[in-house]
């Protein structure tokens, strides 16, 4: 009596962890996406030197060249870090010629004023700014051109590009 | 008395071969995170993707089966309230793949139920790509949604 109660006992044990159903769980991650507006950058000035003299080097610079200093304008996300990364000449080019450019300088500001403006060095590393609360950056650069004693006369021509990401 | 020591293995076996509490579980590790999104650009993250994409690491018993069942939101709310980000999910957003060297990742529909037969590896890790569609005037800000995965282990 003793050994059959015990079998039993075995037995019904068996049968329920037989009957038990396949254990189910859960778990959450999250999907995150934060929303910007989209930066736009504007050429809204040339950098322009003006006459050069052969043998003269001439320099325009982007916190103190006024109206000659190149200038991006910008709006994008309010207060909001930038990289600004420049594509630069190491040249001006007329037809075959080339006019050496370079120290390149470069100011950015909330304002379109070159007034109290933030100084950095342009070049293919990014650079960090920010946008105002009004949603604006006002990007101004300047920069050395060297003409050489036996320079061809004529009009110099760069391209400067200004790429701007979050 | 006989009798009971011939259960007795029998016994054993079916402890074994049952999902014990603790032994088997699914645990959100890291979230699917698009980051920066322009307002009428969509952006998409890939499985394949270590640093966004969603990760789940799942542990059970090797040579068991498990069954994997995404619930997949279609948008995202806007944190402050304001607005809905809509996400969706591709036929290859899901990768199952062991943490065994030898495991080979498995591609799969995350819309679709799966059941994996653990061969290589007794735990491995669900990852999980997406793609949201902000539109041309979507509300700025920060969006977030609920993805959970349930497994069934047998």
């Amino acid at each position: 009596m003793r050994t059959t109660t015990r079998v039993s006992a075995v037995l019904a044990a068996v049968l329920t962890l037989g009957a038990l159903p396949a254990m189910a769980q859960s778990a959450n991650i999250s999907a995150t996406a934060t929303v910007f507006q989209a930066i736009t950058v504007t050429g809204a000035n040339t950098l322009a030197f003006g006459n050069v003299f052969p043998g003269v080097a001439k320099t325009v610079g982007a916190a103190t060249g006024g109206a000659n200093a190149g200038r991006f304008d910008l709006t994008g996300q309010a207060s909001t870090a930038v990289q600004l990364t420049f594509t630069l000449p190491g040249n001006l080019t007329s037809g075959a010629n080339n006019l050496p450019i370079g120290t390149w300088t470069g100011c950015t500001n909330p304002t379109n004023t070159q007034a109290g403006c933030t100084a950095f060095t342009p070049s293919g590393a990014p650079s960090a700014s920010a946008f105002s609360a009004a949603n604006a950056l006002f990007v101004f650069v300047g920069a050395t051109v060297t003409p050489a004693a036996n320079q061809a006369a004529g009009n110099y021509t760069g391209t400067i590009t200004l790429t701007a990401n979050y | 008395m006989s009798k009971c020591f011939r259960l007795l293995p029998l016994l054993a076996l079916c402890l074994v071969a049952r999902p014990l509490a603790g032994q088997s579980s699914v645990t959100g590790m890291q979230n699917l995170a698009f980051g920066i999104v322009i307002r009428g650009v969509p952006n998409s993250v890939t499985p394949n993707d270590a640093v966004r994409r969603g990760r789940f690491y799942v542990k059970h018993i090797l040579n068991h089966q498990i069954g994997l069942r995404f619930t997949l939101p279609t948008q995202l709310a806007r944190v402050g309230g304001g607005g809905n980000l809509p996400i969706s999910f591709g036929a290859t957003d899901g990768i199952a793949q062991g943490t065994a060297g030898s495991s080979v990742p498995v591609t799969f529909n995350p819309h679709n139920n799966q059941t994996f037969n653990l061969v290589t590896s007794a735990d491995f890790n669900v990852y999980l790509g997406g793609r949201v569609s902000p539109a041309a005037n979507q509300a700025t800000g920060n969006y977030t949604g609920t993805i959970t995965l349930t497994c069934t282990f047998f």
